[in-house]
């Protein structure tokens, strides 16, 4: 083994890390607001991955329709639980979030596939359909079990997973697809070849990070959101709106998701249930990250990815086993590490 | 009707099930497999639903069960029967090597490190080659007695639900005895479960190697029921498949598991066969089974069973009082002239916070003193370096004349003395009676065999027996089934007391015992105090009600930012201007 | 109300499940097990397509064709094959889609005495010869025409890259068999899993190691994988691909770097080109034809292939069968084995199939072809 090939192993190690960063990111969002394990993570950029690519080769993505009978679905739910507290204002603002937003990206979407639309339009329309799928699944399927244990919750998650998987096998085909590349720009380091695509990812990661960072750490509505997850009634007490904060936190997920999946999808095929093995990397680096930490998410993503890439070209038939069986070593140095505090369940 | 008629009657359904006419014979197979996975469930049910430990790796169990036999039985040619202690035994050894490792992992590392081990063994099946690697190993035989082969889903189907009516009614027996209570107390934290002698990471992986157990016979199982083993079924999927079958059932009851599984099962049988459509690409099956699994759990978030319970016909247990001989006492030590507790210099600080400063005080024999203090003021901390929840940084505790200080609290509480918790800590979903019995933990010796097969009920009688006199003896036999999560936190407070008499202590330490009573209750509480003070117990209170406190104690220890400011008779402590500060702020 | 709502719940829960008894009479009952779901997708989607173009009767008598979903699971699989056996009382069993799902249900239908259609490569054991056939080439025969193109072309050392499953082991183990024999060193055997992103790690090692040619033992589109790392990387020399990854979307996800790949495939990716008297001809137009009228110009499929071909094969033996008994008995099944046994040189779209008591696969080298990718289109190598 010779430098150039350490070099290489590194980039392509960093370059998936970053992708799982930002899964890792969404995973703690959600966690850290809401308590829910977020499985469907995965299907998100998936979704994200295969509308991008259904639109830039002029298909109407599935996921359009979907935002749109999700939303319809969410509309019911909504006027079904406020129907002792029915306000006008109620109605227009569920029939804008609801009904109004998830058309409006399918006319646009139909619009957009029938002509040779730009990358940016393509982003743009891919985020607007996938990120209000998480917003209405959060309504549907979690805001009506928001209290229940985080077993339960996962379990729901499970299930959303189940169901978005199978939507994107009925959307997309099992032979997944590739999307052309947002920019050729490409530069040489040496021996590393950095493609505008690469680059794009470590911005993007980079950026989410201390966007993050700042929005929790450092503005009160994003200290809110966190007090939500640590205590809900409390939370409630002191003015925070906890379903707002919980609609918010998913379709940020979801948003992250499809950014990923954008990302990835020119530089690797995506096929209808890649994500959920993408998805499950980040879970590693956000638990590792004990679900609060984003910069040791990242770090631990970063991780993943170089143990990945280093035991692909070592041991490729073993990579699985041994990245697997490597996290057991660290859960446990973080678990002995921890300080002990009694853990209050239920 | 009681539960083991109703359990007998399930039997009976079970049994005669398969030679009813106009069954389908598919339903056998059908029934064969929600067995399989009600056994794995069942496992999961112990250590996820009661003793909060999420599990995603069973399926790696129910391979190692499968693999084990395939190997012996195809490579050695032995009899499956002479194969089932093997896998149960290879099961069980994985299952302590993993379950050291798990049981230390805290939090959400426990679940991800279960992922973790359960997808590095899925893998490992796939890329050994004497198991077959990818393709497994076929051509496994039968079980067969004497010369019946069980080939058939009808045949293998007595074994499997004998296996699960066996294991279901194991784990019930389990649960009601000393060690079951123990472990149920788990999933509410360790230091209720710690404080009364329990040895919670002994217990986790009792649990843990118990559940595993049951997925080695369920992969045991298996293999003679399809004759070909591959790793496929004991992947991720899997794990997370029995994990939701566990939930959707109801994750902390034992028929939740077999229930669970009949739903999970025929509702995956029933889309699979109604909706296989020519719908494009692609399968709605999926689609509709991950929507009703959310639609159900909406419905009924603590599981179906429950729900199904809440109509059966369960007689609720005899409310006659539990008898049994006497408990043997503590031997009598001499403690004349002794101190029973010396706190010299006792300090903490977590960081650079000194939470306790350098405090001393001591309690002679039959005395009682009281620690007060605004709040902050480290009393609860003084608390739990006594009883040994965290280890001081200096200073010395001794207990008639012997250091206790870095002894764990399991041990404290073997030498005598027991607590209650500021934060009531009782189990909700037990009984006033079993929640008071975790009390006599240390005093009972049955262990988790004997539990199971019921040798225990002697020792069973008795811890119980004992428990009813101390509920009995704190007023409250009234509520002594109720569940503890109903009583008023008043009440919940005296039943921890009663819990901690159960301990057979010398020393009891109370944290606050008087919040939430009311006016009378107050007066009866104080009056037991005094009466167990004259039967011999030293006590050590926390309290802010300070009409209690001095009415009742006979020394006081006042402590402020973690220092002890004075010490004294109650009247001394009434006058001591530093101690008016102290609660009042400066200006006073 | 809650105890009603619970109430019809069960009942509705166990209707469709009692509602199924009696379906016998004069109709032959085919029960297909595939893997339309789960990481096998890609070939049981086209596998239950195929369906769409099978015969509705053969010999006068209706055909009743029962597919489930297994979603590659082998207990799944099981579960099926037993519900044909006894509830469906099924004559054929086919199915499934991948290796492991195809052994479970070889094993219950060996057990049962019903003939057997696999539609994976399967090893055969003493226990699964006498009910199962077959129907994909197996790697042997397709292997063969790549080694000698290799060995025609002066490859003297070669790289692998595949899954790391049956599928990839089967392609190791038979380039381990056959080309060792032949002279051509195996310098690398790297892997990888459909759903990874990256196979960055495995294509520097075997670029590292420089091999005359590389082959990829993969299927599907994510054969296209490490073809796209391969030439990204500055690998010049000549890739082979296995027959799994032959379909119009392998060359959609490559793209330009498919360009002069040598992939092996089954005849029924070209039957335009093939001579008339060939027998695999027909068949294959017949099929493509259907296929790609219904899914779309260049959708032709292998996996379609095997699934279509199984009836072709019951067109020869079914009505045989009839002659000696009636649908619905275990005499009626023996007949079908008898047949599959005497009945020689049985034409279909991905070869001629001539079984035997001990070659269940029944193939020879018609069943194969090399194709090349020219311009993005498939040129057949003569």
């Amino acid at each position: 083994m010779n430098t150039t090939i350490l070099l290489l192993l590194a980039q392509d190690g960093v370059t998936n890390g970053a992708i799982y960063a930002l899964l890792g990111f969404g995973l703690v969002l959600v966690f850290a607001v809401t308590r829910v394990i977020l499985i469907p993570q995965g299907e998100f950029i998936t979704f994200g991955a295969l509308t991008y690519a259904a639109l830039a080769s002029g298909k109407l993505p599935g996921t359009a329709e979907l935002a749109c009978a999700l939303g319809f679905v969410a509309f019911c739910v909504e006027m079904f639980s406020i129907r002792h507290q029915f306000t006008t204002g109620r109605l227009v603002r569920a029939t804008a979030l609801y009904i109004l937003a998830p058309a409006l990206a399918l006319v646009l979407a139909q619009f957009a596939c029938r002509g040779t639309s730009s990358a940016t339009i393509n982003i743009a329309l891919s985020l607007m359909i996938v990120g209000p799928i998480g917003l209405y699944l959060y309504r549907i399927a979690y805001q009506p079990i928001a209290h229940a244990s985080v077993l339960v919750l996962l379990i729901a998650s499970v299930g959303v997973h189940l169901a978005l998987q199978g939507l994107a096998l009925l959307f997309f085909g099992a032979e997944g697809m590739r999307a052309p590349t947002i920019t050729d720009v490409a530069a040489s380091i040496g021996p590393l070849r950095v493609t505008g695509q690469t680059l794009a990812v470590y911005i993007v990661a980079a950026s989410l990070i201390v966007a993050l960072w700042l929005f929790f750490g450092h503005t009160v509505y994003g200290k809110a959101l966190r007090a939500t997850a640590v205590n809900r009634i409390g939370a409630r007490l002191v003015g925070i709106r906890t379903v707002l904060s919980g609609q918010i936190a998913f379709m940020l997920a979801a948003g992250i998701g499809a950014i990923s999946g954008i990302l990835i999808v020119p530089m690797t095929t995506i096929y209808y249930d890649s994500g959920f093995l993408i998805g499950l990397k980040g879970f590693i680096a956000a638990i590792v990250g004990g679900l609060a930490s984003y910069p040791l998410t990242a770090a631990a993503a970063v991780a993943v990815g170089i143990v990945e890439a280093f035991s692909s070209f070592y041991a490729s038939n073993f990579k699985e086993v041994i990245v697997f069986a490597l996290i057991v070593p660290v859960l446990l140095a973080r678990s002995l590490s921890a300080p002990i505090m009694e853990e209050e369940k239920d | 009707m009681s539960q083991r008629w109703s359990i007998a009657l399930f039997a009976l359904v079970m049994a005669l099930f398969p030679v009813l006419p106009g069954i389908p014979p598919f339903w056998m197979v059908l029934l064969d497999n929600i067995g399989l996975a009600a056994l794995v469930a069942l496992g999961l049910v112990l250590l996820t639903g009661v003793g909060g430990l999420t599990s995603f790796g069973q399926a790696a169990f129910c391979g190692f069960g499968a693999y084990t036999t395939a190997v012996l039985t195809t490579s050695f040619g032995l009899s499956p029967w002479l194969t089932l202690p093997a896998s149960l035994l290879v099961t069980g050894l994985l299952a302590v090597v993993l379950g050291l490792i798990t049981v230390r992992l805290s939090g959400h590392y426990l679940p991800l490190g279960t992922i973790a081990w359960g997808l590095s063994v899925y893998y490992l099946f796939s890329k050994l080659e004497f198991l077959g690697r990818n393709d497994g190993i076929s051509g496994i035989p039968p079980i067969s007695i004497g010369s019946l082969k069980m080939m058939s889903a009808g045949s293998i189907y007595y074994v499997i639900w004998s296996a699960v009516l066996i294991s279901s009614l194991l784990t019930l027996n389990l649960l009601d005895s000393r060690l079951g209570r123990a472990i149920r107390a788990l999933r509410r934290g360790h230091l209720a479960a710690e404080a009364f002698g329990v040895q919670t990471a002994r217990a986790k992986l009792l649990v843990f190697i118990y559940a595993a157990i049951l997925a080695g016979l369920s992969g045991w199982l298996y293999a003679h029921f399809l004759r070909a083993v591959n790793p496929t079924p004991f992947g991720a999927q899997a794990g997370i498949e029995y994990l939701f079958i566990a939930v959707v059932g109801g994750a902390g009851y034992v028929w939740g598991a077999v229930l669970g599984s009949g739903i999970v099962v025929i509702l995956q049988e029933i889309l699979k066969s109604e909706m296989f459509s020519a719908l494009g690409e692609g399968q709605l099956e999926i689609v509709v089974f991950g929507v009703l699994l959310v639609v159900l759990l909406q419905a009924a978030p603590g599981g179906v069973w429950p729900r199904v319970a809440a109509f059966w016909p369960f007689e609720r247990r005899s409310d006659k009082l539990p008898a049994g001989e006497r408990l043997a006492a503590r031997p009598k030590v001499d403690i004349a002239g002794k101190m029973l507790l010396e706190v010299q210099g006792a300090r903490k600080q977590f960081g650079g916070v000194v939470a306790v400063n350098d405090v001393s005080f001591k309690i002679s024999p039959r005395q009682i003193v009281a620690l007060i203090g605004p709040n902050g003021a480290g009393k609860s901390t003084t608390f739990n370096l006594i009883t040994g929840v965290l280890a001081a940084t200096s200073g010395k505790i001794s207990m008639l004349g012997r250091p206790i200080i870095g002894l764990p609290p399991q041990e404290i509480v073997r030498r005598g003395i027991a607590r209650t918790f500021q934060h009531v800590k009782l189990v909700p979903d037990m009984t006033v009676l079993e929640n008071v019995a975790i009390g006599t933990h240390l005093r009972g010796h049955a262990g988790a065999i004997a539990s199971m097969l019921r040798l225990d009920r002697r020792d069973e009688a008795r811890l119980l027996a004992e428990a009813a006199r101390q509920i009995k003896r704190v007023g409250l036999e009234g509520q002594m089934y109720q569940l503890a999560g109903n009583l008023a936190l008043g009440q919940q407070r005296i039943v921890e007391i009663a819990r901690a008499l159960c301990a057979d202590p010398i020393l009891l330490l109370l944290d606050e015992p008087a919040a939430g009573l009311r006016h009378n209750e107050k007066q009866q509480l104080a009056a037991l105090l005094r009466q167990l003070k004259h039967e011999g117990m030293s006590i050590l209170l926390v309290e802010h009600d300070m009409g209690f406190v001095m009415n009742l104690a006979e020394q006081i220890v006042v402590l402020d930012f973690g220092t002890k400011i004075a010490e004294g008779a109650p009247s001394e402590i009434k006058s001591n201007p530093d101690v008016v500060r102290a609660y009042l702020g400066v200006a006073a | 109300m809650n105890r009603i709502v619970f109430a019809a719940a069960a009942v509705f829960a166990l209707l469709p499940l009692s509602a199924r008894a009696g379906d016998e009479g004069k109709e032959i009952v085919i029960g297909i097990t595939l893997s339309t779901t789960g990481p096998a997708a890609a070939l049981g989607i086209p596998e239950r397509n195929a369906l769409d173009f099978v015969p509705k009767e053969i010999g006068g008598v209706k055909l009743k064709v029962i597919a489930l979903d297994d979603g590659g699971d082998p207990t799944n699989a099981t579960n099926n094959a037993r519900r044909f056996v006894t509830e469906a009382n099924a004559d054929i069993i086919m199915g499934s889609s991948v290796t492991p799902p195809t052994i479970a249900v070889s094993t219950v239908a060996n057990e049962a005495g019903v003939p057997h259609f696999g539609l994976a490569p399967m090893p055969f054991t003493a226990a699964r010869l006498k009910w199962s056939v077959d129907l994909p080439q197996p790697i042997p025969v397709v292997g063969k025409v790549l080694y000698d193109h290799m060995k025609k072309n002066g490859v003297k050392t070669v790289g692998f890259i595949g899954y790391s499953d049956s599928y990839g082991d089967l392609w190791m183990n038979d380039l381990k068999a056959q080309a060792a024999a032949m002279g051509i060193q195996i310098v690398a055997d790297e892997r990888y899993a459909r759903p990874d992103t990256s196979v960055t790690g495995q294509v520097l090692k075997l670029v590292a190691a420089n091999p005359d040619a590389i082959l990829v033992g993969a299927s599907g589109t994510a054969a296209a994988l490490p073809q796209v790392e391969l030439r990204e990387r500055g690998y010049k020399g000549p890739i082979y691909q296995s027959h799994g990854a032959a379909s119009m979307d392998f060359i959609r996800i490559a793209g330009n770097a498919a360009e002069g790949v040598f992939i092996a495939a089954g005849p029924v990716m070209a039957p335009e080109g093939q001579d008339d008297q060939s027998l695999t001809k027909k068949p294959g137009l017949a099929l493509d034809t259907a296929y790609e009228t219904k899914y779309g110009p260049n959708s032709r499929s292998q996996f379609a292939a095997h699934s279509y071909d199984a009836f072709e094969i019951l067109k020869r033996v079914l009505p045989i069968a009839l002659k000696h008994a009636s649908p619905g008995t275990p005499e009626f099944r023996e007949a079908i084995r008898k047949a599959l046994l005497s009945e020689k040189e049985i034409a279909a779209s991905q070869g001629v199939y001539n079984f035997t008591e001990q070659d269940r696969s029944g193939v020879d080298e018609r069943s194969r072809i090399l194709l090349t990718v020219k311009n993005g289109k498939y040129q057949v190598v003569k």
